[in-house]
């Protein structure tokens, strides 16, 4: 929080100087408060560096999407955002977003660049966005409750039954600890934790090029039971039935969480902020073994009209050379350019590298209406998630879902 | 002698069941508020656990209050911004319904009734059903994402109820008085300022308090009509402050939040009840 | 619509007066500016709501005329119909449970008695306190680990462990029906006050001294006399009961699982969250239709109570 206030005290002091001094505009950004662990330290850097200025808003995770869409049909949406990637296909598609295509194969490193971004960030053989930050899920362990618990403190679990040993083990050491959390009322939160573990057993959510949804798979069956069987055994705490993603990480930075799959970006968030938890790193395996992440981050866009595409070069160049990489690891991003990747990371420790290379095996669901199959609080995978972890009708909830996001699917095409 | 000291017995006991439920059930509506106004004095850590005892234990503490100043722009940005469509939309609404209110009391012109009933039932319907055509045409005239924009709407939401209550109290007023300064003279817009309005004082006070109450407190249109972080109105940093930072809630600062936005309603009500009161049951008389 | 309203009875004080062309013209200036904001603000967003309506109107990109597509789409548009069934539920039961709640109170601050303005006072309160606040205030007293209810439950014994209350549809529901009923009974309970002082005492006076009973003098007297007063609180309980937004979003997310989604919530997520604009629109002049002709009626039953 302090860096917050610093960052824009900074921001707007050398924003004062530099307007009077130089009449050089000041860009606005904004990005998603999940990235306040690297990205106004990043920004900060970047000013103090350069003419040109970026003054930077966090907007709200849950509300980025409703206020950029707004405030670009409004005109007032500002210069650059770093996107959450899967909304590239969307806002390109409704032309709010610049061609960045020439700029971006211009820059001598472009093929460097994490294709999971590049992937969505194109939209009909055109780009429209390139990486900003990379945030691949994982499972996190508190190390301090294994101990506790009698288990091995350095041995990650490798399959969801050593899973929900340890998370059972966890969770008998009683006094307000539980064995595992995920956020149960939060589309967008188990897209990034959920889906890896039918993707690690060799499963998909969206098939034919994301014009098929394939929600009643076995391997969803499987991870359900997965899920329903911690729930009922109690290892999983009350509060995780009804929380949208508002609350997903309070257990776990409190010492109350054995288990909990999660954003890289937390790595960054508990190493500042809650130095004292323990904690270590895995993948989230699939049902026996395997691995697989959700290749997640954001992508950053400009928004179209504005002739800002030398500023926007200016501060790409910054951000994928070796300093900005290091300081988007350093706050909890992983680097989006895989040459100066090693690098980047040298410096940290081994949780960094195994977020690294969860990257680098990260999918990502690609589809112009993700919003509304996904991630919307009144779409129907978040609803069919609630339902099939806490209700009684698996079954019924898992057809209706499929129906519903197929039906969305077929207006979209 | 047994019998008046039987009366006075029950009596005591009938006072007693009276201010018994009195206290019980005031108590009740009170504790909320109280208990919400106590935890934002707990230590952030304190007050994460349930409130009881309500009261601090480890002593009173700002930290809440410090924890919400630091949120985005600061809350006295935020803070600020509330005030002043606050105030803006009171004064507006103060203007616009004193104007409206002296024209369909006191003249007479074309469609006059047609008029009026058209302003009054606009209060039938919601304007939720209108908010998709108002952030465009806010868009057109390029008030979208400003603080005028949005005085606008809010001012025109409170307009049936404050000509209702304008033209009740121009109403109420004796035609003489008036008719006396005209004789001598005096230009309307004179007679309105310096003859009528002391006389429609209390109609503007009412006018005035529910203006700053309903735009204080609304969530909805702000919510949509204000993009940009450093133009967020009260209610709308406080959902954002709800929806947690770094993935968890710091509910202390939430109830700081509720108790900045609660203290001035409660303070003004608490000054100004008689003609809050007055707003309420001016349209259960009618 | 407005053409089946009389004006109603506050017709202003007719008076002989010059009715020189120069006070028409003053007269209108007067209103102009309140016209000219309900035209700009309300009439034209009206209509272009409807014209709305009949497009696919995306947030960014070029609207397209599709006639009264997304009016036959929204039949079948299973969760507008569970939300606005929901809405209706919402608004029976809130309304009942504000009126179970605010006319004892009526009753009781009726008397004047040392401290009962002070006891009014303290049942008021809440009234006053935006619906905003007092959801992010209800949203904390509900929550399972830093709440107080889930934590008093558990320690009377009530339930054998800290159970979240936001996670069953009942206990959601009834919830955030205790909330409303705290938040607004104040507020009904002196719209009944004003009714109850406007009963003659001397009525009251008579049928005690004909030996009525009480519950007799109530159910005869109070309640009959009372009959506008009690339509005109129905009115506004039942119109702000079916907008209701602010407290099932911000305490319940809409959930558990969509099932608190009220319709104008369904109508912000389609607007402004899948930025399908024409179709909310369509579904906001269903809902708009549906209140006007509640309000319609409603107001008809007010002005000839014999007809309840």
């Amino acid at each position: 929080m302090k860096l917050l206030k610093i960052a824009a005290l900074t921001a707007t002091i050398v924003g004062a100087l530099s307007s009077s001094a130089l009449a050089q505009q000041k860009l606005t950004m904004w990005s998603r408060s999940t990235s306040e662990a690297f990205m106004p330290t990043l920004i900060k850097a970047f000013n103090e560096k350069h003419k040109t200025q970026i003054e930077l808003q966090i907007v709200p995770s849950a509300e980025m999407v409703q206020k950029y869409a707004t405030a670009a049909a409004g005109g007032s949406a500002p210069d650059f955002v770093s996107l959450d990637l899967v909304y590239g296909p969307a806002f390109a598609k409704s032309g709010v977003l610049e061609d960045l295509t020439d700029m971006a194969k211009s820059l001598p490193y472009f093929d460097q660049l994490s294709k999971a971004h590049l992937g969505t960030g194109t939209y009909e053989g055109r780009i429209y966005a390139l990486p900003m930050s990379a945030d691949a899920s994982v499972l996190l362990w508190n190390k301090k409750l294994f101990k506790q618990a009698g288990l091995d403190p350095n041995k990650a679990p490798t399959t969801w039954a050593e899973i929900e040993a340890a998370a059972g083990k966890v969770n008998g050491l009683g006094n307000g600890i539980n064995g595992f959390y995920f956020a149960g009322a939060c589309g967008g939160c188990n897209a990034f934790t959920f889906m890896p573990l039918i993707w690690a057993s060799g499963g998909d959510i969206l098939v034919d090029n994301g014009k098929r949804a394939n929600i009643d798979s076995p391997q969803m069956h499987d991870a359900i039971n997965f899920y329903r069987g911690m729930v009922a055994k109690g290892y999983v705490p009350e509060s995780a039935k009804t929380d949208s993603g508002k609350n997903f990480f309070g257990g776990f930075a409190t010492d109350k969480i054995g288990l909990s799959p999660i954003g890289a970006f937390a790595i960054g968030n508990l190493v500042k902020n809650y130095p004292t938890v323990d904690f270590g790193v895995t993948f989230i395996p699939g049902k026996d073994g395997g691995r697989a992440s959700f290749g997640g981050g954001d992508n950053f866009v400009v928004t179209a009209g504005r002739d800002n595409l030398q500023a926007a070069k200016e501060f790409l160049d910054f951000v994928y050379s070796l300093e900005g990489q290091t300081l988007l690891a350093k706050g909890g991003s992983l680097p989006t350019r895989a040459d100066v990747a090693a690098e980047a990371v040298k410096s940290l420790d081994e949780r960094y590298q195994i977020a690294t290379e969860a990257m680098k095996i990260g999918r990502t669901p690609s589809s112009p209406v993700y919003n509304d199959i996904i991630n919307s609080s009144t779409g129907p995978w978040k609803q069919m998630l609630n339902e099939v972890f806490f209700g009684n009708d698996v079954k019924g909830s898992v057809a209706k879902a499929q129906a519903s996001m197929q039906s969305i699917l077929d207006a979209a095409n | 002698m047994a019998g008046s000291r039987k009366s006075s017995v029950r009596g005591l006991f009938a006072d007693v069941r009276y201010h018994g439920f009195g206290i019980i059930a005031g108590l009740l509506f009170l504790a909320p508020l109280v208990w919400s106004v106590l935890v934002s004095f707990k230590p952030s850590v304190e007050a994460r656990q349930p409130p009881l005892p309500p009261w601090p234990v480890d002593g009173f503490s700002v930290q809440s209050y410090d924890n919400l100043a630091q949120y985005g722009a600061g809350i006295w940005t935020y803070t600020g911004n509330s005030l002043m469509v606050s105030a803006a939309t009171v004064v507006a609404s103060v203007i616009v319904s004193l104007f409206a209110g002296y024209g369909f009391s006191r003249f007479r012109f074309p469609f006059k009734n047609a008029l009026f009933v058209l302003i009054i039932s606009t209060v039938m319907i919601p304007f939720q059903s209108i908010l998709t055509p108002l952030f465009l045409i806010l868009t057109k005239l390029g008030l979208q994402n400003t603080l005028t924009g949005i005085v606008l709407v809010y001012v025109t939401l409170q307009l049936p109820f404050s000509i209702f209550m304008m033209r009740n109290a121009f109403d109420a007023v004796p035609k003489e008085i008036e008719d006396a300064a005209r004789v001598d003279g005096a230009s309307v817009l004179r007679v309105l300022y310096r003859i009528m309005l002391p006389l429609v004082l209390p109609g503007v006070v009412t006018v005035a308090i529910f203006a700053f109450l309903a735009s204080w407190n609304e969530f909805l249109a702000a919510l949509i009509l204000l993009t940009d972080q450093k133009k967020y109105t009260l209610p709308v940093l406080m959902a954002a402050v709800r929806s947690g930072q770094f993935g968890t809630i710091d509910w202390g600062a939430v109830q700081s939040g509720v108790t900045l936005m609660m203290a001035p309603c409660l303070i003004l009500f608490l000054l100004l009840q008689r003609y809050y009161i007055r707003g309420l049951t001016a349209g259960a008389v009618k | 619509m407005t053409s089946q309203q009389q004006p109603t009875g506050a017709q202003p004080v007719r008076r002989r007066n010059s009715r020189s062309r120069r006070n028409q013209l003053a007269g209108l200036l007067f209103v102009a500016p309140a016209l000219a904001l309900v035209l700009i603000f309300f009439v034209i967003p009206l209509g272009m709501a409807f014209w709305m309506s009949l497009h696919n109107w995306p947030l960014l990109g070029k609207p397209r005329f599709i006639w009264f597509d997304n009016y036959s789409r929204l039949l079948q548009d299973t969760q507008f119909w569970i939300s606005l069934r929901f809405t209706v539920y919402y608004t029976v039961i809130v309304t009942i449970a504000i009126f179970a709640v605010a006319f004892p109170l009526a009753l009781y601050a009726e008397r004047s008695r040392p401290l009962t303005k002070l006891y009014r006072t303290a049942f008021f309160l809440p009234v006053v306190v935006g619906f905003g606040s007092a959801s992010l205030l209800w949203a904390w007293l509900l929550d399972v680990d830093s709440g107080l209810f889930s934590y008093v439950f558990a320690h009377l014994g009530l339930t054998d462990k800290r159970i979240n209350l936001l996670a069953d549809f009942d206990t959601t529901f009834w919830s955030i029906v205790v909330m409303v009923v705290w938040k607004t009974a104040g507020f009904n309970m002196i719209i009944l006050l004003t009714g109850l002082q406007g009963i003659s005492t001397e009525v009251q006076e008579a049928a005690r001294m004909d030996g009525a009973s009480s519950w007799q003098r109530f159910r005869r007297i109070t309640l009959p006399l009372m009959r506008r007063t009690i339509a005109l609180a129905l009115i506004l309980s039942v119109a702000g009961s079916m907008l209701a937004f602010d407290q099932f979003y911000i305490i319940a997310d809409g959930g558990p699982q969509n099932r608190t989604v009220t319709a104008v919530y369904w109508i912000f997520s389609q607007s402004f969250m899948s930025f399908r604009l024409g179709y909310g629109a369509a579904l906001s002049m269903v809902l708009l239709v549906i209140l006007v002709v509640i309000s319609v009626v409603q107001l008809r039953l007010l002005r000839n109570p014999e007809g309840v």
